[in-house]
């Protein structure tokens, strides 16, 4: 204990820049958690009392009785497994082709286009989109008739209404993903690769022997990051198909909004918090897979 | 002197300070958008007249986040002095919070209310308490595109069949004579729970049925052969007559007004709280006709459909609660109703002067057309919203992948009703 206090009061210099930091995570980012755990374990008529009512876990109970809300989780999972393969993979590409000398002079202008998307309110890109892909009117659909091509249902079925989001999703994310790579690709030991071309490895053994173990903690960063972005998918859904058609993209955030909406606040919060925990959970176990492979 | 000029001007402003004052403002939280912050300005101004210093303020929110701040206020006792919505919507209220006030005596307190009919009342009741003071009648009709009937040669469609053959025409035959196939039959929608239900219930009662899913004695009334058929041209309205925009199962009230107002929808729901807008120069200026809803069998009886209840509520834990009563009694007379007329195009008062009105705005208010009413099954059945969320998924699901006969469908929709209303009911 003393030595705590003396470690502590060594570095009070420390302690005292990041004390408001400190106060305002507290504040601001557990505060609000805590509180909406909380919640969760209260009926939802006296979830904003002074004294509510505490049920235990009757509210998770009746969550994982509900058949919507198990349906809503593993489309989550299905959905957040693909966001994540195509925005990794698609940013991984991109990242790879602004650093090749190929593209030495347009690569500015990707890098741009890329990471522009970024920058745009969500919102106002997604309300865009939504007309993109408008059956009546929206210029995707007339792009293909005027090559030709059959119709995309675009967000009237079920199948193509999840790849729209996917879609729309991945313009607004992977310039994010591929800047990380961009970083790392950067930054790496370019060195290790010459050794291996004057020792006679081909391109392929190079990429995979040489440069894609120096990208791991950009793969790794990008994966969590993206793991917890796409089961949180929430603002894509309310502005393109407020969870339709028929359920298709009523994502675990929006059916705990919905449940929200009609005063549900105890079943709401105990999704958000089973959602929490999941993600939680992938994260740290994502983390633990790569600090015990480095050796950590 | 001076000096005492300066005390005697130090005890005046002491005792300003400390006296009550006689100032007071009443806030009242709706979600009627601009025309509602207008309506209750007026009110404010008549109010003040008879209670010199007081003023009502009203907040508008978006009806989702009405909902919630509501119920948050409510329940942390930071109400406010009113509440003004929908019936239904204060039901959910209650139910979450059970402190909305009973306002039997309040009303009660009122000579001048033999306008209220005895539906008015039954749906202000719920569950033995009154829980709105009736002020409007929120009517609904069917409008077309004056202009559109004008161009492709036909009249105001009577039956489900003149709509029909209107519906094709609007979608194949270029109403608004830009050159493109960019016009549908019909602006609905189906995203929302409700908002399917809420179409379904305009088509059921407008065409004289009486109930669209149950009865107030609990039966299911989907598959019986007047419902069913209704049921039946409804869903392929959706589906195989391709009468609406294709994206009508995403759209919610936001994406069918921007189908009416854009002017790729021919017929529609006409609120009467919609007409002043349409009426407007930049919206349709006017260029819409109101009627009543197309009936689907020759002996049926079409009318204008009344969908609910406007009416105002007061929270138990209201800070200024006899104040709030007497405004809620204050809202029933002439003078508060007129500026609900041509504020909101709404009143439940017959003697309301109407010639400022536009046609569109005087056919509601006028009420010549027959009226038919909702059954408000909410205020029969407690379970209804449970049920009702489940039939919305069901058809929702058979919009998404029509069968090749919706009679089978129809019948296995009402079976799952029946078994799941039994289990809701027992529950």
């Amino acid at each position: 204990m003393t030595t705590t206090l003396e470690t502590v009061w060594h570095n009070r210099i420390f302690y005292l820049f990041v004390l408001p930091f400190a106060a305002l995570t507290i504040l601001f980012g557990v505060w609000p958690i805590v509180l909406s755990i909380a919640v969760s374990f209260t009926a939802s008529a006296t979830a904003l009392r002074p004294n509510p009512t505490y049920i235990g876990f009757a509210n998770y109970a009746a969550i994982f009785a509900d058949p919507g809300f198990l349906a809503s989780l593993a489309r989550t999972f299905i959905y957040t497994a693909a966001a994540v393969v195509a925005n990794v993979g698609f940013a991984f590409g991109m990242a790879v082709l602004i650093d090749s000398p190929l593209l030495r002079r347009g690569g500015l202008l990707l890098r741009l286009a890329l990471f522009l998307p970024v920058v745009t309110p969500d919102i106002a890109g997604y309300v865009v989109w939504r007309w993109l892909y408008d059956r009546s009117f929206g210029a995707i659909n007339a792009l293909l008739d005027l090559v030709g091509l059959p119709a995309f249902a675009g967000l009237t079925t079920g199948l193509t209404a999840t790849i729209s989001l996917l879609i729309a999703e991945l313009w607004h994310h992977a310039g994010f993903y591929m800047l990380i790579f961009h970083a790392n690709l950067a930054i790496r030991d370019r060195a290790l690769e010459e050794a291996a071309h004057v020792d006679g490895a081909t391109t392929w053994q190079r990429w995979r022997y040489v440069i894609l173990p120096q990208l791991k903690p950009a793969f790794i960063i990008n994966t969590v990051y993206a793991l917890i972005q796409f089961l949180k998918t929430f603002t894509v859904v309310v502005v393109m198909t407020k969870g339709g058609p028929n359920e298709a993209t009523n994502f675990v955030t929006h059916y705990a909004y919905q449940l929200f909406d009609q005063g549900r606040y105890g079943e709401a919060t105990a999704m958000a918090s089973v959602l929490f925990a999941i993600v939680i959970g992938i994260s740290l176990s994502i983390y633990r897979m790569g600090d015990k492979e480095a050796g950590r | 002197m001076r000096f005492l000029k300066g005390i005697a001007a130090a005890a005046g402003l002491l005792v300003a300070s400390v006296l009550p004052s006689t100032a007071q403002t009443l806030t009242v939280w709706h979600d009627l958008g601009d025309n509602g912050l207008k309506w209750f300005d007026a009110m404010s101004a008549e109010f003040a007249k008879q209670h010199p210093g007081v003023t009502v303020k009203s907040l508008s929110f978006p009806t989702d986040q009405w909902f919630g701040r509501v119920i948050s206020a409510v329940n942390t006792d930071s109400a406010p002095d009113l509440i003004f919505n929908n019936y239904e919507r204060v039901i959910r209220i209650q139910d979450q919070t059970g402190k909305v006030s009973d306002l039997k005596p309040v009303l009660g307190k009122v000579s001048d209310k033999a306008f209220l009919t005895e539906d008015d009342l039954k749906v202000a009741t719920y569950k033995d308490r009154q829980i709105i003071i009736p002020i409007q009648r929120v009517q609904m009709g069917f409008g077309v595109r004056k202009s559109w009937l004008d161009k492709v040669g036909e009249k105001f469609p009577e039956t489900w069949e003149d709509a029909k053959r209107v519906a094709v025409k609007f979608r194949e035959g270029d109403p608004d004579g830009n050159g493109k196939a960019d016009t549908f039959g019909f602006a609905l929608e189906a995203a929302k729970p409700r908002d399917l239900i809420h179409i379904l219930d305009l088509f059921s009662f407008g065409t004289g049925l009486r109930h669209t899913l149950i009865d107030p004695e609990g039966k299911i009334t989907i598959d019986e052969p007047r419902h069913a058929a209704v049921l039946e041209e409804f869903l392929k309205t959706y589906t195989s007559y391709k009468f609406v925009a294709p994206d009508t199962i995403n759209h919610s009230f936001t994406e069918m007004y921007q189908v009416i107002e854009g002017g790729r929808g021919g017929m529609f729901r006409v609120g009467d709280w919609n007409v002043k807008k349409w009426d407007g120069e930049k919206v349709l200026n006017g260029d819409f006709l109101v009627g009543q809803w197309p009936k689907f069998a020759p002996d049926e009886k079409n009318a204008v459909v009344i969908g609910g209840m406007r009416g105002v509520a007061i929270p138990e834990n209201a800070p200024n609660k006899a104040l709030a009563q007497e405004f809620a009694q204050f809202m029933l007379t002439r003078a508060a109703q007129q500026t609900s007329l041509d504020n909101v195009g709404a009143a439940v008062r017959g003697d309301l002067d109407v010639a400022a009105l536009s046609p569109r705005s005087q056919y509601f208010a006028k009420a010549e057309a027959p009226l038919i009413a909702y059954d408000f099954p909410e205020s029969v059945h407690a379970f209804y919203p449970e049920l009702e969320a489940a039939f919305h998924k069901k058809l929702l699901s058979g919009i998404a992948n029509p069968p090749a006969d919706w009679k089978p469908f129809i019948a296995e929709t009402a079976k799952e009703m029946r078994e799941l209303a039994a289990k809701l009911k027992s529950k």
